[in-house]
C-alpha cells in the first residue's frame, strides 16, 4: 500500500472503507464465535453459577469438574461410566477404518489410472456413484450383511461399514490425484523390473502424502462424526462416542446438567478439531496439489 | 550382442490400425532412427519393442528370440523417455540403481556400477540430488545413465532431446553418438527432427500413417528418396518440386520449365540425360523434377562438368551465414537456390545459375513415387 499515493480526500474515503470492513469482519467473527464461547464457558461453570449468572458471563474460575464428570462418571442409560469407554470405541473404530479405506482407495486409484484395463472408466463411474448413495439407503442391506458375518453390534462391524462406505470417496481422491502423475514413470519402473505392488510402494506412495492427508482428514471426520451407522448397528457398550453423547444428554436424572452436556460435546468434538488444527492447512494444499515435477 | 528384427508388425486399437505391417531388420550395433510426423506411430512401435504395448500381429525378435510375450524387464532393453520419467522421490544415484536393485544385484556392485556410469556422463557430483534440483540437461543425463547402467542389448530412445534448448540438444546429440560408438549397442531412436535423424543414424526408417516409406542410410534417404513425402520430409530447406514437361532433344530427353529472367518467362530445358530413369514414354507429359537447393547454385567457379547454367531473377535473398538462399521464380512458383554468401550480396536482380541435374530426383505427378 505504501507505494500508492492518494490525494487527502481519497485517503480519507479509503480509510473509512477500511474501518467499515474491519467492523463488519469483527461483527461476524463474534457472531460465529459466540456459540463456541457459550459452550466452553458453560462447561467450566458449576450448576450454581449457571443458574445464578447470565449465559454470556465469564466463569468465576476454571472448574473442570463437569469435564471429569462427563469423562468417567456421567450415566449413559443405566451405566454410569462416563464417555471414556465410548471414546475408545470411536478411536478403535476410526483408526482402522481410516487406514483401511485410505489404503484401499490408494490402491484402487492407482490401478484405475496406471493399469488401464478395459472398462476402467466404467468401474470408476460406478464407484463414483457410491459417493451419492445416502447413508439411509445402505442401512438395511448392511444390517443383513453384518448379521450374516456375525459382527453386528461390534466395533469390527462399524470398521467394515465405514471402510466400505468410505471407499468411494477415497478412490475418487486418489484417482484424481494419480491421473496427474505421468504414466511414463510407471512405464520406466516396469522396464526397470518393478511389479504392480513394488511400483506402488516405491514410486507412487512416496508421491502421495498430500492426497493421503486429504483422505485421512476427510475419512476421520466422517467416521468420527458419524451418528447414523453407530446408532443403527450398535447398542449399549459397543456404541461410538457420538451415540453415547446423545444418550448422555438424553439421560436425565433429576436436574439437567448443562455444564456436563457441554463438556461432553467438547470431548466428542475434540479429536476432529485437533485434526483440523494440526493438519487443516495441508488439506487445502493437498486438494489443490498437482502432479510431480521432474 | 543382439540384432533386432521386426516382422510385419501390426498394431490396432479397436479397429483403428495404427501400424500397418512394419518390417525392419537391424544388425547388432546398428543405430536406427524412426523419423516421421506427429501421430505416425513412432512411439507405438518403440513401445512395442519395449513391451509396453502388445503386438497385435507380427513378430519382434531380439537376437533369435521372439519377444512378443516376454515381460519388458526380461527383454534386455532400456528406454529413455521424452519426459525423462525420473522417479521424483529418489536421489539421482537411487534413480540409476533402481533397475539393478530390482534385479537383485548386491549393493556393492550397484554402487560401483552407478559410480562408473556417473563418471562416464560426468555427473558424479549430482548423485545425491533429487531430480527436481537438476536442470533439464542434467535430468537428461540421469535418464541416460539409468539406461546405461544395466548394459542392455538394445537401447530405445523416445525423442530424448526434444525438451532441451537448441545448444544443449547439439551437445547431447554428440554425446549420444559418442556413447553409441563406445558401447557398440543396438539403438532405436525416435525423433521428428530430420537433422537429428541424418546426423545420428546408421539407417533411417521413415514412417507415415503407420507404414515404413523408406528404410535406408542417411545418404540414400537424402539423395534418392523413394517418394515425394520422404523427399519433402528430409532436408532443410526442403527439396524444390518443379513440375515440368518432358520433351525430346537431340541428345535424349529434357524437362521443360519456364524460368523468370530479366522480368520475363524464358523456356529452359533441364537435361535429363544424367538420369537413370527412362522417360521415353513420358514425352509431352508432366513429371516432377525434385532439386535440392544446393543443386542450384551460382554459375561459374564450381559448376561441375554436367551442370548447365542459365540466368534467373532473384526475388528475395536470405543469408544463413555460410550460404545465402535465393528465392527464384520457376513455373510461377518459388524455388530455393543455395549460393555461397559472397555472390548474392553482389547481385539482387538477374544472375546466372548452374543446375546439377545429376543430383535431381524425378517423380511421377500422380503416384508421387520416384522414377528410376
Ligand atoms: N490407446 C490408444 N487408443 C487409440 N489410438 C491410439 C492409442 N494410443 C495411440 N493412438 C494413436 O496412434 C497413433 C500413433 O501414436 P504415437 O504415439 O505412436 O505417435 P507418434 O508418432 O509417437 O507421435 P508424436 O511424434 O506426437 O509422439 C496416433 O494417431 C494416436 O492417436
Ligand atoms: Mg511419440
Amino acid at each position: 500500500m505504501s507505494d500508492h499515493t492518494y490525494s487527502p480526500a481519497q485517503g480519507q474515503s479509503v480509510l473509512w472503507m477500511r474501518l467499515l470492513l474491519w467492523a463488519l469482519l469483527i461483527l461476524f467473527a463474534i457472531w460465529f464465535l459466540l456459540p463456541a464461547y457459550v459452550v466452553v464457558g458453560t462447561s467450566l461453570k458449576d450448576l450454581e453459577e449457571i443458574r445464578g449468572g447470565s449465559l454470556l458471563a465469564l466463569p468465576h474460575e476454571l472448574n473442570f469438574s463437569a469435564w471429569k464428570h462427563a469423562w468417567n462418571e456421567a450415566c449413559i442409560g443405566v451405566r454410569c461410566t462416563g464417555l471414556e469407554p465410548y471414546f475408545w470405541n470411536s478411536v478403535f473404530m476410526a483408526l482402522p477404518a481410516v487406514f483401511i479405506s485410505t489404503l484401499l482407495g490408494a490402491l484402487t486409484g492407482y490401478a484405475l489410472t496406471k493399469f488401464q484395463f478395459r472398462g476402467a472408466n466404467m468401474i470408476f463411474a460406478l464407484i463414483l456413484f457410491g459417493c451419492f448413495v445416502p447413508f439411509q439407503v445402505v442401512i438395511l442391506p448392511m444390517a443383513q450383511t453384518l448379521g450374516r458375518l456375525g459382527i453386528t453390534n461390534t466395533v469390527y462391524g462399524l470398521i467394515l461399514v465405514h471402510s466400505v462406505y468410505g471407499l468411494a470417496f477415497t478412490t475418487l481422491f486418489f484417482r484424481n490425484y494419480y491421473v496427474t502423475i505421468p504414466d511414463e514413470l510407471v512405464r520406466a519402473a516396469t522396464i526397470d523390473g518393478a511389479g504392480f505392488f513394488t511400483i506402488f510402494r516405491r514410486i507412487i506412495l512416496p508421491l502421495s502424502p498430500p492426497i493421503i492427508v486429504v483422505s485421512v482428514i476427510w475419512q476421520f471426520t466422517q467416521i468420527w462424526n458419524d451418528f447414523l451407522f453407530g446408532a443403527s448397528f450398535t447398542t449399549g457398550g459397543a456404541q461410538p462416542i457420538t451415540v453415547a453423547m446423545n444418550n448422555l444428554v438424553n439421560t436425565t436424572t433429576g436436574v439437567k446438567q448443562y455444564n456436563v452436556d457441554m463438556a461432553a460435546a467438547l470431548i466428542t468434538a475434540a479429536p476432529t478439531l485437533f485434526v483440523y488444527i494440526v493438519a487443516g492447512r495441508y488439506f487445502v494444499r493437498g486438494l489443490t496439489a498437482g502432479s510431480v515435477k521432474g | 550382442m543382439a540384432s533386432l528384427t521386426i516382422k510385419n508388425a501390426v498394431k490396432r486399437y479397436g479397429n483403428v490400425e495404427v501400424l500397418k505391417g512394419v518390417d525392419i531388420d537391424l544388425e547388432d550395433g546398428e543405430f536406427l532412427v524412426l523419423l516421421g510426423a506427429s501421430g505416425c506411430g513412432k512411439s507405438t512401435l518403440l513401445n512395442m519393442i519395449a513391451g509396453l504395448e502388445s503386438v497385435t500381429e507380427g513378430e519382434i525378435m531380439i537376437g533369435d528370440r521372439v519377444i512378443n510375450d516376454v515381460h519388458p524387464k526380461d527383454r534386455d532393453i532400456a528406454m529413455v523417455f521424452q519426459s525423462y520419467a525420473l522417479y521424483p522421490n529418489m536421489s539421482v544415484g537411487k534413480n540409476i540403481s533402481f533397475g539393478l536393485e530390482m534385479r537383485g544385484v548386491p549393493k556393492k556392485e550397484r554402487d560401483q556400477a552407478v559410480q562408473e556410469v556417473a563418471k562416464m556422463l560426468q555427473m558424479d557430483h549430482l548423485l545425491d540430488r533429487k531430480p527436481s534440483q537438476l536442470s533439464g540437461g542434467q535430468r537428461q543425463r540421469v535418464a541416460m545413465g539409468r539406461a546405461l547402467v544395466r548394459r542392455p542389448e538394445v537401447f530405445l530412445f523416445d525423442e530424448p532431446l526434444s525438451n532441451l534448448d537448441a545448444k544443449l540438444r547439439l551437445e547431447m546429440r554428440t554425446e549420444i553418438k559418442r556413447l553409441h560408438k563406445r558401447l557398440n549397442a543396438t539403438m532405436v531412436y525416435v525423433t521428428h527432427d530430420q537433422i537429428e535423424a541424418l546426423t545420428l543414424a546408421d539407417r533411417i526408417a521413415i514412417l507415415k500413417d503407420g507404414e515404413v516409406q523408406q528404410l535406408g542410410t542417411p545418404a540414400e534417404i537424402y539423395d534418392r528418396p523413394v517418394n515425394m513425402f520422404v523427399a519433402g520430409l528430409v532436408g532443410s530447406p526442403p527439396m524444390n518440386f518443379i513440375e515440368a514437361t518432358v520433351v525430346r532433344t537431340d541428345s535424349g530427353y529434357a524437362a521443360e520449365v519456364m524460368v523468370r529472367a530479366a522480368g520475363a518467362d524464358q523456356t529452359v530445358l533441364l537435361d535429363l540425360d544424367a538420369q537413370a530413369a527412362d522417360v521415353s514414354d513420358r514425352v509431352g507429359r508432366k513429371i516432377i523434377v525434385g532439386l535440392r537447393p544446393e543443386a542450384i547454385t551460382q554459375a561459374g567457379q564450381k559448376a561441375g562438368g554436367d551442370a548447365q547454367s542459365f540466368p534467373s531473377d532473384i526475388d528475395v535473398t536470405e543469408a544463413t551465414g555460410a550460404d545465402t538462399l535465393c528465392v527464384l521464380h520457376w513455373n510461377g512458383k518459388e524455388v530455393m537456390a543455395r549460393v555461397s554468401s559472397g555472390y548474392a550480396q553482389i547481385i539482387e536482380g538477374t544472375m546466372d545459375f548452374a543446375v546439377d541435374m545429376s543430383r535431381a530426383s524425378l517423380f511421377d505427378p500422380e503416384t508421387e513415387k520416384r522414377l528410376d
